[in-house]
């Protein structure tokens, strides 16, 4: 009886301790895109209006990031298997959680969004037009359901602070939140404070997008997305006066004639799409032997003949998925070792991603996100 | 009456051999014209070498260095003759699409070869399903050949069936069209980020992929389906007037039109597979054909053979430099290139050509 009676005061003492930094508190908080918005906070139901947007809960909540989650977009299984399948092993109940889908129109199901019930929903700044077009807005606030824009995509290098902070409010962990932006500004700065201190030679660098996905040579970036990282990390990205947009594609024969000091290749593991192709399989857990075999044949392609990068063995492989990715400081990290052997021999990108799982993530580190010609 | 009957008919023969000789003249031309092409096809490049050297690597490739000599000869000269062999594929496969079906609409893409082909090539793209297992790495072209000709097939068998009409032929090529879109939508929909953008820009079109296994394929389907319609000029052209003139004159119609549809499927569905869809060259080249050198197959065939060659070739020059470096999608670029042209006919020549 008197055991019984102190059980049932400490579970109400527990459950006053986690109701009450719960408690619903109004707060006005600004998104991405400048809009004031009014949600109550600690929220206890997101929907996210993409699935990686869970990148970002993951980083806020190391033990269970999926726990206020009741609906997504479908497209992280789509986008980047890898990750989704390390999710899914350690939360099983991922799979049953309602989802959105379609990639293209990039909005959702209002109907379905309300009987959710969610206190928040969390969308892409590049989903705005077709949100806004269709007015879910007005409706939701109708009903009562703040909607919240953030960003790690459109425009990363801005944006991903700012994201972090909301949704760090949101969550109620503006601290880790902090914690996070801090370790990633500082990752940053490790680079950027050497070449502003030390001002090297650019090289020239050519980043082919997806090589081996298909028969074509030479998918690349203009000036954003892979072309800025590596623009960040003391290289000029040949392409940049090239592609008008964010994506385009190089005459094979421009690289012979650029002769880029480096090239980089993103990668992933196709299988699933292009079984037996020529890409290089880089990511999470990967098989490096392989990739740096795969890599190599890749060199042996005609726009690569007698190019500078390929003859001086700078010829690299990167994690495909980076390009949309908040962890891409560590992307930036490993280029400017790449680009800056001797600048930055002491940095150690590896390292980075490790701390960041230890620190932040739920997931265990698993190396195999880069691969290089040049060394071993 | 008899003398004026004789001077008629002089005067009528030597009218005769006046057009059949402007009519040659026209053909030289074009084919001069699409020489230029195809050598400002191989001398540009963001590589900017001299003529000098482009033709030392053309003429002497064992003198040459080895940049050069792969650009000329790997990364040039496949994309250049690629451009040739399915402009030229393409418009011939449209000239007799519009001759047998009787309707100016009529290109490989109003049948539904096309659309056939970029759902088979996204179901490779998406989900990495091969329609016909062996040969993995050339599962997108051999997916999209398959769907093509699955798809002008059953054109074929529809059209072998009894009462069956040349319009009804068409509207079922129609269907097909709206049926294969949208299961390519649906495909779309469905796709991975990275899967969506290789469709899409496959569906776009691209002389990039060119290799020379492939100029070769492309270039034999030619070289063994024109003379076939060689063979059948005149039986073609006694088409166009019309279905019971042509019988009346002793061609099989039925007969030469399911010969036609299939050879058609072959040169259509071939260059398709390989650089994607192209559009309107199929319907564009053997218009300009048309219009310049008339409705007689003798000159029909090799003007829309020409015609598809040179306006295909122009497009990639243009895709290439417009833009210096970098390669814009064929697809988009051959409309830029022979919209403008192909109004200038049609405003110009006001006479009916259809």
């Amino acid at each position: 009886m008197h055991i019984q009676f102190k059980a049932a005061g400490l579970s109400a003492a527990l459950l006053l301790a986690t109701v009450w930094p719960a408690l619903a508190e109004k707060i006005s908080l600004k998104d991405v895109t400048g809009r004031d918005v009014e949600v109550e906070v600690p929220v206890k139901h997101v929907i996210l209006g993409e699935g990686r947007q869970i990148y970002f809960l993951a980083a806020l909540d190391k033990t269970n990031p999926f726990e206020h989650v009741v609906g997504w977009r479908d497209d992280l299984p789509k986008a980047d298997p890898e990750t989704y399948r390390a999710y899914l092993a350690k939360y099983p109940d991922i799979a049953k959680l309602p989802t959105f889908g379609g990639m293209k129109d990039g909005t959702f199901d209002i109907e379905q969004a309300v009987t959710l019930k969610p206190d928040v929903i969390l969308m892409n700044v590049d989903a705005k037009t077709a949100t806004e077009e269709a007015g879910y807005i007005e409706k939701l606030a109708k009903v009562g359901i703040p909607l919240v824009y953030v960003d790690f995509r459109e425009k990363p290098m801005e944006n991903t602070e700012p994201s972090m902070r909301v949704m760090g409010k949101l969550m109620g962990k503006e601290d880790v939140a902090e914690d996070f932006i801090k370790f990633r500004a500082d990752s940053i700065k490790r680079v950027t404070d050497v070449l502003e201190k030390e001002k090297p030679k650019r090289p020239v660098v050519f980043v082919e997008r997806a090589g081996g996905y298909s028969d074509d040579c030479c998918m690349s970036f203009g000036n954003e997305n892979f072309g800025k990282m590596v623009e960040i990390a003391g290289g000029i990205n040949m392409a940049k006066d090239i592609i008008p947009g964010t994506f385009g594609t190089v005459n094979p024969e421009q690289v012979i004639a650029s002769n880029p000091d480096q090239i980089i290749i993103t990668g992933g593991k196709w299988d699933a799409y292009v079984p037996g192709g020529k890409w290089v399989g880089v990511g999470y857990g990967a098989d490096l032997k392989e990739a740096r075999r795969k890599l190599e044949d890749l060199t042996k392609r005609p726009a690569f003949t007698g190019v500078k990068a390929v003859e001086d063995g700078n010829v690299h492989a990167i994690w495909h998925q980076f390009y949309n990715n908040p962890y891409q400081f560590v992307a930036i990290q490993e280029i400017a070792k790449w680009l800056h052997p001797d600048l930055f021999k002491d940095l150690d990108p590896e390292a980075t991603f490790k701390e960041l799982h230890a620190r932040f993530l739920p997931l265990d580190y698993k190396p195999g996100y880069f691969v290089s010609l040049k060394g071993e | 009456m008899a003398g004026t009957a004789l001077t008629a008919d002089i005067a009528g023969r030597e009218r005769y051999r006046a057009l059949a000789f402007r009519r040659i003249v026209i053909l030289v031309l074009l084919t001069a014209a699409l020489c230029v092409s195809v050598a400002a096809d191989m001398a540009l490049g963001p590589a900017n070498y001299e003529i000098r050297q482009v033709l030392l690597a053309l003429f002497n490739p064992e003198v040459a260095g080895n940049q050069l000599r792969v650009v000329i000869w790997d990364i040039r000269m496949p994309i250049a003759l690629m451009a040739v062999t399915v402009g030229a594929a393409l418009s011939v496969a449209g000239a007799q699409m519009q001759t047998i079906l009787s309707n100016p609409l009529a290109s490989p893409f109003t049948l539904g070869i096309s659309a056939a082909a970029s759902f088979g090539a996204a179901l490779a793209l998406v989900t990495g399903v091969a329609v016909f297992p062996a040969a993995v790495q050339y599962m997108v072209p051999i997916n999209a050949f398959l769907m093509a000709m699955l798809a002008s097939l059953f054109i074929y068998f529809a059209s072998t069936m009894r009462g069956v009409s040349v319009e009804t032929i068409v509207l079922l090529g129609i269907a097909l069209v709206f049926s294969f879109n949208a299961a390519l939508s649906l495909l779309e929909y469905l796709a991975s980020e990275q899967a969506l953008a290789a469709v899409v820009f496959w569906t776009m079109g691209s002389l990039t992929k060119a290799t020379w296994a492939k100029v070769y394929v492309t270039a034999a389907v030619l070289v063994v389906t024109v003379p076939l319609f060689m063979r059948d000029a005149w039986a073609l052209t006694a088409l166009r007037l019309g279905d019971d003139k042509a019988a009346s004159m002793g061609v099989n119609v039925r007969r030469l039109r399911l010969q036609t549809m299939l050879t058609v499927s072959l040169l259509a569905a071939i260059p398709v597979s390989f650089v994607g869809t192209i559009g309107f060259i199929g319907l564009v080249g053997p218009h300009i054909a048309r219009m310049v050198v008339g409705e007689d197959q003798r000159f029909f065939l090799p003007g829309s053979v020409i015609c598809g060659a040179l306006l295909l070739s122009a497009t990639s020059v243009v895709s290439k430099m417009l833009i210096p470096g970098a390669i814009l999608p064929i697809g988009v670029i051959t409309a830029v290139v022979s919209v403008p042209f192909f109004f200038a006919l049609i405003f110009s020549n006001r006479r009916r050509s259809w």
